[in-house]
């Protein structure tokens, strides 16, 4: 597995959990998803995912956007068909 | 036998188009191909027996309510070849040299192509647990195993499905129809946590129960029981014995051919292609869950989507590889499904993925009704509206109901690609037919909540 795709499968994975502990806490009684034992998961549960909120969205758009896939190749090329 | 003869052969002026796969973007990519360049040779090769069906539609062949799995294929075999379509069944492609143009296919030996069309589409996540490996543990995709599979199901009284992904909710409502005891279990703390809001899904998880499921959610699952075979399911709640065990994991681009043939794949392991659903190597085309597209509102690109969306990709890829032009976008991904006796949909981002993702957005909501409230059998339709508070344009959207959630999902996606601002959806025109439409269209209802935050 390449690194940015390992980056992005665990922050997908950590920020989600994060928002359904959110969304439990909104909609429902407040309990979250399981939290399954994970090698890492301290790291980026206590330091990635808080991290990853206090920063601007610009900021996040931004970094999304520099991993390599195929909104770096043209997009705005030709009219559909 | 495939004949070679590759453009640039002297006296050989025919392109050869080569598609691999035969789901719904190989099928798209031929018809391209095809309906571009008549006279091209256009061979598809499929490791299955069969091509052109819908996969989608297995769940509900097992809930009776299709009849037959007959019925899920488009056209039979024979309309392919009066239609000229050359589709290799059985003859699965085990090797690609993009810089020889050839590949390596089993049974038939080198095969050169001019162009050349991915569409391998996907495979089930490893469920990484101790008795993955067990016999009997179904994975919804192929139409033949279903058919064995729902033979089984025949003489099956308990079925486990896991994972409370959109295949395991349709199984797990399947199931429930066809009368098996059924218990579905996911360590989430609702059904479809990973696409869905709590919200949105509460009807769903209701109906489920009323149907007879038994939900056992915050519930993560720890084996596979079975000596050699498998016989139930270790929980963190304990055993679950079961004649059937459904794991719908989730979706993972196939793409073992392409990344060993240096082909790009970007951070989700789908290919990286253009708007022209052109690959990183040249004259080397693919669509499908194969690839992976931008998202609409954040351009972060996305893998697995419809079957709507592979065979358009498809006919994109074919119409270039045969030497047309046309242009795929950016998707905003309306969706729907059935689950339990609910209908449940959406745009884009819920709010749980709004919120996971950062994406800055304000939430309106509404409880609508279907027909006029005097009209027999209205029911609720319960609309969330996400909308960015800076330029007042749509991020997503997730709806429930029992009826009119598709089209209003279609709508909402044309509304977020045209960037119609959220006042027009708050005041929209809309039809007003006491059987099929209310006179406050639940959409602009969940608008106009909106606007008095924003």
């Amino acid at each position: 597995m390449s690194f940015f795709r390992w980056l992005r499968r665990n922050a997908e994975h950590y920020l989600l959990e994060a928002a359904q502990i959110d969304m439990a806490k909104k909609y429902r009684d407040g309990s979250g998803p399981v939290l399954a034992p994970a090698r890492g998961a301290l790291f980026w549960r206590r330091i990635f995912v808080p991290v990853y909120r206090l920063l601007p969205w610009s900021v996040r758009r931004a970094i999304m956007r520099a991993m390599p896939g195929s909104h770096r190749r043209s997009w705005e090329r030709r009219q559909p068909g | 036998m495939v004949e070679t003869h590759p453009v640039g052969v002297e006296g050989c002026t025919t392109v050869r188009v080569v598609v691999v796969g035969g789901g719904a973007a190989g099928i798209g990519a031929q018809g391209g191909a095809k309906a571009t360049a008549p006279d091209a040779e256009v061979v598809l090769f499929t490791e299955y027996e069969d091509v052109g069906y819908s996969p989608c539609g297995i769940p509900f062949v097992h809930g009776k309510e299709i009849e037959r799995f007959e019925d899920l294929f488009l056209q039979d075999k024979r309309f392919y070849e009066d239609a000229g379509f050359d589709i290799r069944y059985s003859t699965p492609v085990e090797g690609i040299d993009t810089s020889r143009q050839e590949l390596e296919v089993a049974g038939v030996g080198t095969v050169p192509y001019d162009r050349l069309v991915l569409g391998t589409g996907w495979n089930y996540q490893d469920p990484g647990i101790p008795g993955s490996d067990l016999q009997g543990l179904h994975y919804v995709k192929n139409i033949r195993r279903a058919m064995e599979f729902d033979k089984v199901l025949d003489e099956a009284k308990v079925a486990v499905v896991v994972d409370a992904s959109p295949i395991g909710l349709e199984m797990a409502t399947a199931f429930a129809h066809r009368g098996l005891e059924t218990h579905f279990v996911d360590p989430g703390a609702w059904v479809l946590s990973d696409v869905a809001d709590p919200d949105i899904m509460e009807p769903v998880e209701e109906s489920l129960r009323e149907l007879g499921v038994h939900l056992h959610l915050q519930t993560p699952v720890e084996r596979f029981v079975g000596d050699g075979r498998v016989t139930g399911v270790l929980t963190s709640e304990g055993e679950l014995p079961a004649d059937v065990v459904v794991v719908a994991t989730h979706k993972t681009p196939n793409n073992e051919l392409a990344e060993a043939a240096g082909i790009k794949t970007g951070s989700t392991g789908g290919l990286i292609v253009d708007d022209g659903m052109a690959t990183s190597a040249e004259n080397v085309w693919a669509a499908g869950d194969c690839v992976e597209i931008p998202h609409g509102v954040t351009s972060v690109p996305i893998n697995g989507l419809s079957g709507s969306h592979a065979y358009s990709q498809g006919k994109v890829a074919g119409v270039n590889a045969a030497g047309g032009s046309r242009a795929y976008q950016a998707v905003q991904v309306p969706w729907g499904m059935v689950g339990g006796t609910w209908t449940i949909g959406g745009v884009s981002f819920g709010e749980t993925l709004a919120t996971a993702l950062g994406v800055p957005h304000l939430v309106g909501m509404s409880d609508g009704i279907s027909k006029a409230r005097y009209y027999p059998g209205w029911a609720v339709i319960r609309v969330k509206l996400l909308v960015d508070p800076d330029t007042r344009t749509l991020v997503g959207g997730q709806m429930a109901g029992v009826e009119g959630i598709k089209e209003r999902a279609d709508f909402l996606a044309m509304a977020m690609r045209a960037r119609i601002p959220i006042e027009d959806i708050a005041w929209m025109e809309n039809v007003y037919s006491p059987p099929i439409g209310a006179l406050n269209e639940p959409m602009a209802l969940a608008a106009q909540n909106l606007l008095s935050k924003l």
